[in-house]
């Protein structure tokens, strides 16, 4: 028995197999008072049932932070949380605000210069000056 | 796998590279025929027309007339352009697929002709113009036996089983009786066989096995620190080839 | 954040919604809850404060807490923090737990009270009713069990060791902790009945006394793990784990355990987590299988484990792969194997390639380039060695188990090989 083995551990790919929203919690933060939080008020009473009943993947938490703007943080499965700040916005400014937290992937923004990053082996393989039978120029 | 022939290498890069200043679009500046009055590609529309060269071979019609010699091929036709990079692990060779798979029933006829699984390695006697042309469409131009340097000598790997139980026990003698002067490789030779059939009949008597670790134990003493670091290393490398590492 | 004062606020939001719409304010579902128990599995969509101001009865369970400065979060059960786990009936109010189930597709039938169990390792609640132990065993033997007959059929020829690291790749702890860390699993510091029913629970302290795989405990352990024993083959396929690994008594681990009461954070409590996270992730499985049936949990398990990715190639380890190679080719009557030297640059310098192929006949099995001929050489046959055992069908292979489904077409014999190459 001359062959052992290595062990490595598979990678997993989000959205290979299976897909998993990556936003796991959003916290609502709003002030009964204060008049910046009057568009989030608003969102809170008129949108936010509709927007939570149809993302059931995400737990959502609403809660006064008095004297405070009002803030909308989503917490991701990678550990990282992002906030957005909604003072003096209209609720469905807030709408969008919000689905842009719910449909990140929770990194840090970059820019991303190719269409497709990919673990997979190449299917032509990685270009070897021996092999091939060239090209006459 | 006992033997590494070595055969005149034609690799196609070079055949490319040699073939470049008589066909070549392209101009070299560094070439000491050109005058010193050339234009170098100094804006990105030159540049853009000199790279702007035909596709490969393979990816055209090869029925075409010479007018159309650029027309793409037609849906129905196979484009053949094995990739210039080593074969990956995950494609089986052909001999080692089973009987029953599909691939080697498709396989069987092409596979009599061609001289490889994989790629086709241009041979000295392939001029530059055939080396763009689709190999498969003319895979018994050449016999994959001209390829080939064939092995000199005898092979050594058949085994001939040619040794009696005499001839064993004649063996085991020399070597109890005098281990120096019948050494592996002295009853090798003399009895025509393989060391691992030497080291698997007879063992040397105790005292000249200690005598020979001694020896090797005094020769690796005497090593400096340099030697017994590239040592080590050569040892770690070997692993390291072995783990996939390298 | 500060700790806020809610029962101080005028709440006008708080009380501001009381329809019956699922994403219904807290106070009005505690409303709702207090006038009419909920039986169905409406999730309240919020985990917000609500003010609870302790009752007379529950002065008895006392905690040394002063409920009018610091309200309770939620209103708990009588005796709630004694119990070692959260009670089931806590599932259906936990906002985590819906939304792992939403997160997770799971299927409707398989209802949060049992995705809660799933949540519970047996270091927590010893008692196996309540823990996910049960489960586990279930889901670690489905998963194994497909990850072995989807490499068997997509793999034929590889030799033991590999399939075992394969598995362990695939389906091993480490990999399914994984697993459950990108489901958004979280975990309690302390274990306990008052925590969110959300929360993965598991004691860093103590490792539970659960058995969850196959196994058999050799009575030469001890001389195994001491002196390095030569086990082979044979006797791990009969006596040892689904990976090949001896099944081990937890003795060594004395003193991390003891290290566990006084660091943060070690290699046991590491190992212990893991361990938690990846009984989590097969009592799912098994979860799945009761409530929703084999078909689902098969698609589970594709969807989770076999669509991760793993270079087979890369776990191979060779030892004399010039002789495996001869010896493989004298096995399957092929011509001896011949090293040729394709092609060379720079013999003479420094950095000098070569391209060595190794060729049976005219058949080439295999080739590498390397900076001598040697490594050349060696590297070739790897190679060659590698696309032996590599051998697969195709990709849509099929497996034994497609033949449960009701409408599956007649079984095709699967290649079998005739194993791996013994070398001296």
């Amino acid at each position: 028995m001359t062959v052992r083995a290595l062990q490595q551990i598979s990678t997993g790919r989000n959205g290979v197999g299976t897909f998993i929203l990556q936003c796991k919690k959003m916290d609502f933060h709003y002030c009964d008072w204060a008049g910046s939080s009057k568009g989030m008020n608003g969102f809170i009473k008129s949108l936010l049932p509709k927007f939570a009943a149809s993302n059931a993947q995400v737990e959502f938490a609403v809660s006064p932070r008095p004297s405070k703007h009002p803030v909308i943080i989503a917490q991701y499965i990678n550990g990282r949380e992002k906030s957005i700040c909604v003072r003096n916005m209209e609720p469905y400014e807030i709408l969008k605000k919000a689905e842009i937290l719910r449909d990140g992937s929770g990194e840090k923004n970059r820019r991303t210069a190719k269409p497709v990053q990919s673990i997979n082996e190449s299917v032509r393989g990685v270009w070897s000056p021996y092999h091939g039978n060239g090209l006459k120029v | 796998m006992e033997t590494i022939v070595t055969r005149p290498v034609v690799s196609c890069c070079r055949q490319a590279v040699l073939s470049a200043p008589t066909s070549s679009r392209l101009v070299l500046s560094s070439s000491t025929a050109v005058p010193s009055g050339i234009r170098q590609k100094s804006t990105a529309a030159r540049t853009r027309k000199a790279l702007n060269i035909p596709p490969h071979g393979s990816f055209l019609n090869p029925n075409s007339s010479a007018a159309d010699r650029n027309a793409r091929p037609t849906t129905g036709q196979i484009i053949y352009n094995p990739p210039s990079s080593a074969a990956s692990v995950f494609h089986t060779p052909f001999k080692f697929l089973p009987k029953q798979d599909p691939r080697r029933r498709a396989n069987l006829a092409s596979e009599l002709f061609a001289a490889s699984t994989t790629i086709n390695y241009p041979s000295p006697t392939n001029n530059p113009t055939q080396a763009t042309q689709p190999d498969s469409t003319s895979p018994s131009s050449q016999s994959p036996t001209d390829l080939f340097p064939s092995i000199e000598g005898e092979p050594r790997y058949r085994a001939r089983h040619h040794l009696t139980k005499a001839d064993i026990e004649e063996m085991r003698r020399l070597r109890a009786a005098d281990p120096v002067a019948n050494s592996v490789q002295n009853l090798s030779l003399r009895f025509r066989c393989s060391k691992l059939f030497v080291l698997m009949c007879c063992q040397a008597p105790s005292g000249h096995r200690e005598k020979v670790q001694a020896e090797l134990e005094a020769t690796k003493a005497r090593w400096g620190p340099r030697r017994a670091a590239a040592r080590d290393e050569r040892r770690a490398r070997m692993g390291m080839l072995f783990r996939g590492e390298l | 954040m500060k700790r806020l004062r809610i029962d101080r606020w005028t709440g006008q939001l708080l009380l501001a919604r009381s329809g019956p719409s699922p994403a219904s304010t807290p106070r009005a579902a505690a409303l709702r809850s207090a006038a009419v128990p909920r039986c169905t599995a409406v999730r309240s969509q919020s985990t917000i404060a609500v003010p609870q101001i302790p009752k007379e009865d529950d002065d008895h369970h006392y905690d040394g807490t002063d409920h009018t400065r610091f309200p309770p979060l939620e209103q708990l059960p009588p005796r709630a923090t004694s119990l070692p786990s959260p009670p089931p009936e806590r599932a259906l109010q936990s906002a985590k737990l819906a939304a792992l189930h939403a997160r997770l597709s799971l299927p409707e039938r398989l209802p949060l009270q049992t995705l809660a169990r799933t949540l519970v390792d047996a270091s927590a609640d010893e008692n196996p009713q309540f823990s996910n132990t049960n489960l586990a065993f279930v889901g670690q033997s489905l998963i194994n069990y497909h990850v072995a007959e989807w490499i068997m059929c997509r793999y034929p020829r590889l030799p033991m060791s590999i399939m075992y690291a394969a598995m362990k790749g695939y389906a091993g702890p480490t990999s399914l902790h994984q697993v459950a860390r990108s489901w958004g699993v979280e975990h309690a510091a302390v274990p306990g009945g008052e925590v969110d029913p959300g929360l993965l629970q598991f004691s860093m302290h103590k490792p539970g006394d659960a058995v969850i795989g196959f196994g058999y405990r050799r009575a030469e352990a001890d001389g195994l793990k001491k002196h390095k024993w030569r086990h082979g083959m044979s006797s791990r396929v009969v006596f040892d784990d689904d990976f090949g690994e001896v099944v081990d008594t937890e003795d060594a681990k004395d003193e991390l355990r003891l290290r566990a009461d006084a660091e943060y954070g070690n290699e046991y409590t590491r190992s212990l987590a893991e361990k938690a996270y990846a009984t989590c992730a097969r009592a799912v499985t098994g979860a799945i299988y009761a409530h929703a049936g084999r078909e689902r949990a098969k698609a589970f398990v594709e969807a989770h484990v076999l669509s991760r990715t793993l270079d087979l190639s890369k776990l191979f380890v060779f030892k004399k792969p010039t002789r495996e190679l001869s010896l493989l080719c004298a096995r399957e009557d092929f011509e001896p194997p011949v090293a040729r030297l394709l092609s060379e640059t720079g013999r003479l310098s420094r950095t000098p390639v070569y391209v060595v192929g190794i060729f049976s006949g005219k058949d080439k099995l295999g080739e590498a380039a390397g900076s001598s001929l040697e490594y050349a050489r060696t590297g070739a046959a790897m190679n060659a060695l590698k696309s032996w055992y590599l051998y697969s069908p195709g990709e849509g292979v099929r497996v034994p188990s497609d033949m449960l489904a009701e409408d599956a077409a007649p079984w095709e014999p699967a290649y079998i090989d005739m194993g791996e190459i013994i070398g001296h």
